[in-house]
């Protein structure tokens, strides 16, 4: 038997007429991701695979993302879309054998009108993830009435308004949106079509080929660096060998936060200055901003700055990370992390 | 003893042809003469731009500079590709295995399109990390001078110096990409191309080669009566990666070249009375001044504003225009330099001769300063 014992939103700080909507750079995964992340508080009590539940589409990388995400392995099952499939997935997984479990449903309806309708767009994009865990005390869900219609991420917003029955029975973690002043938000246009045809790149980009990109995974998407014990000293990305001592067999994982990071640098790269597969992003969105961030123990990445205004960022300011697409490459999509400024916008300035 | 230049900028001729002329020139400037066959081992500097026969082009160096049969060794070590091949035949000639040896840098870059030249503009960076972020070289300096910056106040004024003044003499230069004066006030409107750095902070895309004869000294003094000796070389590396290096506004790779030139030297900083340094973008021209030892941390900005560094000041940095306006073809470069000094040490630098000088140093970068290599020449 499993619980529900978080719930964690993630609503993109983009707004048009108030509604969320997602950069160009955010999909089902990267929503859903970073819920995840907010969600996922490692049970480490509890070896083995994890499940997670998808509930509607997702791209490609969705079915092996999760496990490089988490650093665990993973066991994927997906689902349609709309509260009756969330539904089913949490009567599905809390009756299930045990070990910890995720739900995660991401929505894109302005991505996806055909899907959508208009009912949805007006809801905006955002993601859910529900991380439910082994409990001999089953306990009941506190869905609300008629919940087994509509939008399986509005149904759990929803949960988000004042509930003692939803506080008893879940910590809920994230964005829930509508708070004015709480977050900052960004006015943006809704994209017209999807951005797969959009920012496609030419065939002369830098090329990382996909095994090596995998292989990093650990450091891009997680953070992990290598703390080595015979010199006390911190190797990032890791590399399997300390970058102090060269020694290789005294290193150890560690991770490395995503968020509170400090900019040692920044730079705001105009038109011409990027290299050729920024070249549809540039042309889509103008310039943007590379800053070089110091996350702990002066271990430092460099990082793509997203949902900021380019050339707003200044040395010594807070960001926080979040995955997001890179660009597309031997036909999918590169995920990494990117920046966010951490502190409110200085100045409301508008941004497609 | 001998050295010889093309024309830099955006050249019909090939790297074969620019192998050629700069081979023939180098021959040709020999006082006494020198033949073919008396070369005994030559090394090439070059990326490889844009694929031109990017393996095993060490053969098409032979071919064209007739010497089929006398071994060869490429070096590549990106833009500082040139200072290194320098050094390897230092070594060799120390090692006492070639008496006379041939140093080549070639770059052609202008023949290809533009997304392919923007590809191999990035390929010596971290592809990995930076590239993925979204960074070119001008996004990595950017940053670098973003931090300079941040450490030491604005410097903007320092950086349109440079260019001014590289610039200035980039036009008594008839070799360089731009034989044209620039005014402080177009380099600060330029467009910006990586924060802080616009349009003028960038060297351009160039195509040329350059070419250099090495010898023993009692060699070289056969072939002619005012050789300019290499009295020292130095060479040093550091992370490919700025985000694994402990700082930005120094180049621990130059840093630790210098230490290592000025030392087989046996030379000090105050000996020195002419650099040529590595300036690709103008914020590497004020580091370098700091990480070679003639301006302390913060302290460039201000000794470029007073114009020391001037072609008539007490310190002229980069007489020939430097990267910025001389063009930076990438393995040429650092032979480059080195032809400049052995004019300029030799009294045959024509209009752009500077008054006075018996001791210089060239500085060769590779990247965001993961090479550099740093050579220390005399005359006399």
């Amino acid at each position: 038997m499993r619980r529900v014992v978080r719930i964690a939103a993630y609503v993109p700080a983009g707004r048009s007429n108030e509604v969320p909507v997602a950069a160009l750079d955010e999909d089902e995964f990267t929503l859903g991701a970073t819920a995840t992340e907010r969600a996922w508080a490692a049970p480490r009590e509890e070896p083995g695979a994890v499940v997670v539940h998808l509930v509607g589409d997702v791209p490609p990388a969705a079915d092996w993302g999760y496990a490089a995400l988490l650093g665990r392995e993973v066991e994927v099952a997906h689902h349609g879309s709309g509260s009756g499939e969330l539904v089913r997935a949490l009567r599905e997984l809390e009756e299930g054998p045990g070990g910890p479990a995720l739900i995660v449903a991401a929505e894109l309806p302005e991505r996806t009108p055909e899907r959508g309708a208009a009912k949805s767009t007006a809801s905006g994009a955002a993601a859910v993830a529900y991380l439910l865990k082994s409990s001999e005390e089953p306990g009941p869900f506190p869905l609300p009435k008629g919940s087994a219609r509509g939008s399986a991420v509005r149904t759990t917003l929803r949960l988000g308004e004042p509930s003692k029955e939803a506080a008893r029975a879940v910590t809920l973690v994230g964005d829930w949106g509508g708070e004015p002043g709480n977050r900052r938000t960004i006015e943006r246009k809704v994209p017209k079509r999807t951005v797969d045809g959009e920012l496609s790149v030419t065939s002369e980009g830098a090329y990382v080929p996909r095994a090596r990109y995998l292989e990093n995974l650990p450091s891009r998407w997680r953070f992990i660096a290598e703390a080595c014990s015979a010199c006390r000293g911190t190797t990032f990305p890791a590399r399997g060998v300390c970058r102090r001592c060269g020694r290789a067999d005294a290193l150890s994982p560690v991770h490395l936060p995503y968020d509170g990071g400090r900019v040692v640098a920044v730079t705001t790269v105009g038109k011409g200055g990027q290299p050729t597969e920024f070249d549809a992003q540039v042309e889509a969105l103008g310039p943007y901003d590379v800053a070089l961030v110091e996350l702990a123990r002066g271990m430092r990445v460099t990082l793509q700055v997203t949902d900021s205004v380019p050339g707003e960022l200044e040395v010594g300011d807070r960001v926080n990370t979040m995955l997001r697409r890179l660009y597309p490459m031997e036909g999918e999509w590169r995920y990494g992390r990117k920046a966010v400024p951490a502190h409110p916008s200085r100045a409301p300035r508008k941004r497609n | 003893m001998g050295a010889g230049h093309t024309r830099f900028g955006v050249l019909d001729a090939g790297p074969r042809a620019l192998i050629r002329s700069a081979v023939d020139a180098a021959f040709a400037s020999v006082d006494r003469g020198a033949e073919r066959g008396d070369v005994s081992e030559a090394f090439l500097a070059t990326l490889g731009f844009g694929g031109h026969q990017i393996g095993n082009s060490s053969a098409a160096l032979a071919e064209e500079a007739g010497l089929v049969g006398v071994p060869v060794t490429r070096v590549e070590n990106a833009c500082a590709s040139g200072g290194f091949a320098l050094r390897a035949a230092v070594g060799a000639i120390a090692a006492g295995s070639a008496p006379l040896t041939l140093v080549v840098g070639v770059e052609k870059m202008t023949d290809v399109s533009n997304a392919r030249r923007r590809y191999w503009l990035g390929v010596s960076g971290d592809t990995e990390w930076e590239r993925l972020a979204g960074l070119t070289f001008a996004g990595v300096y950017g940053l670098i001078a973003a931090r300079y910056f941040a450490e030491h106040g604005d410097a903007s004024d320092a950086l349109a110096e440079v260019a001014v003044k590289n610039h200035e003499n980039g036009a008594l230069n008839p070799n360089a990409h731009f034989q044209k004066a620039v005014s402080r006030a177009e380099v600060r409107a330029a467009p910006r191309v990586a924060r802080p750095l616009g349009l003028y902070d960038c060297c351009p895309v160039s195509d040329g080669a350059a070419a250099l004869l090495l010898a023993p000294p009692e060699v070289a003094h056969r072939y002619t009566d005012t050789p300019v000796y290499v009295d020292g070389t130095g060479a040093g590396t550091d992370f490919l990666a700025v985000q694994e290096r402990p700082e930005l506004t120094r180049f621990r790779a130059t840093q630790h070249a210098a230490h290592d030139a000025f030392r087989s030297a046996g030379w000090h900083r105050s000996d020195v009375s002419l650099l040529e340094v590595h300036d690709c973008f103008t914020i590497a021209e004020l580091l370098a001044l700091e990480d070679l030892g003639f301006a302390g941390p913060g302290e460039a900005p201000a000794l470029t504003l007073s114009g020391a560094t001037r072609r008539t000041g007490r310190l002229p940095v980069n007489p020939d225009g430097g990267l910025k306006a001389k063009g930076h073809p990438i393995g040429a470069t650092g032979v480059s330099q080195a032809f400049e000094i052995f004019l300029q040490l030799r009294g045959q630098a024509g209009p752009r001769q500077v008054p006075w000088a018996e001791h210089a140093l060239a500085h060769n970068v590779g990247g965001a300063g993961a090479t550099a290599a740093v050579s220390l020449f005399s005359v006399g």
